[in-house]
């Protein structure tokens, strides 16, 4: 099983490392799909704020504060 | 350490270079790191005495990109490889998904490959890792010394590779071997991505 050592085959920078990126994303894209992991990265739903059901009543700032000097008493 | 996170879609390694002082594990980094392309260059840490022995531990991180929808990256550690580090290598053990470990082909070394190799199993037990079934790699390193200093293939493996794994010749110092070694450690620690779920973090 013991290989001998390779020279430099690929002169040019980044060609072994583009050979071992090559590998292993193939590595990674088997291994991904037999997890059946793939598919589009799971994006978080966004929490709604909850809003009150008389909401659009509230139109401008002082009414804002005085609804809530209002609840306040 | 977490393999693969669903959540962030994420794959990160963690490979460690184990072996005794003087064996090639810096140079090993040294090599992956000259072959890199410049956009992808990140910082190779290495912390050295004044005589260059690694003080500290060697860290390498391998941005690979976007795979099949996963960032992924591989970490690449090295320990010091001299005794009184004990502590050191305990450390940078920890949360490791791979070793390869770097023989000294030297005949005078293989006193010192077989401690650092019996250190290595104590640590990874230690650690709660099984040395049995934790993806390991040989790489008998210096195969470009005289025929007469080197100990053969066959000797280190029967000596050194009780558990069959891959093994590797290799000259660090001229980049022989060492992508050669790097595939076979990545394609063992990518065999077994799991779910989150059964795989411990």
């Amino acid at each position: 099983m013991a290989t001998e050592p390779k020279k430099k085959e690929t002169e040019e920078e980044g060609g072994e490392f583009a050979e071992f990126l090559a590998d292993v994303s193939q590595e990674i894209a088997q291994r991904v799909e037999s997890l059946g992991a793939g598919g589009k990265p799971r994006v978080e739903e966004k929490k709604k704020t909850p809003v009150a059901a008389d909401a659009g009543l509230i139109g401008e700032w002082p009414n804002i504060a005085d609804r809530i000097i209002e609840e306040m008493r | 350490m977490s393999v693969v996170n669903y959540g962030t879609r994420e794959i990160t390694c963690k490979i460690v270079y184990y072996g005794p002082g003087r064996s090639g594990k810096t140079t090993n980094l040294q090599h992956v790191y000259s072959q890199l392309p410049e956009e992808r260059k990140g910082k190779m840490v290495s912390l050295a005495t004044e005589t260059d022995r690694t003080l500290f531990f060697d860290f390498l991180p391998l941005d690979l990109g976007t795979i099949s929808g996963f960032a992924t990256r591989f970490q690449l550690y090295t320990v010091p490889g001299q005794v009184y580090y004990a502590a050191t290598r305990k450390l940078v053990l920890q949360g490791v998904d791979g070793v390869v470990f770097v023989a000294d082909s030297q005949s005078r070394q293989l006193e010192e490959n077989i401690e650092s190799l019996q250190d290595l199993h104590s640590n990874l037990a230690e650690e709660g890792f099984d040395p049995r079934t934790l993806p390991l790699v040989m790489q008998y390193n210096k195969r470009d010394l005289p025929a007469g200093e080197i100990s053969s293939v066959e000797e280190l493996d029967e000596t050194l590779n009780f558990r069959g794994v891959p093994h590797f010749s290799a000259s660090a110092i001229s980049g022989g071997g060492v992508f050669e070694t790097l595939r076979s450690i990545a394609s063992l620690v990518l065999s077994r991505l799991s779910a989150p779920a059964t795989k411990e973090s």
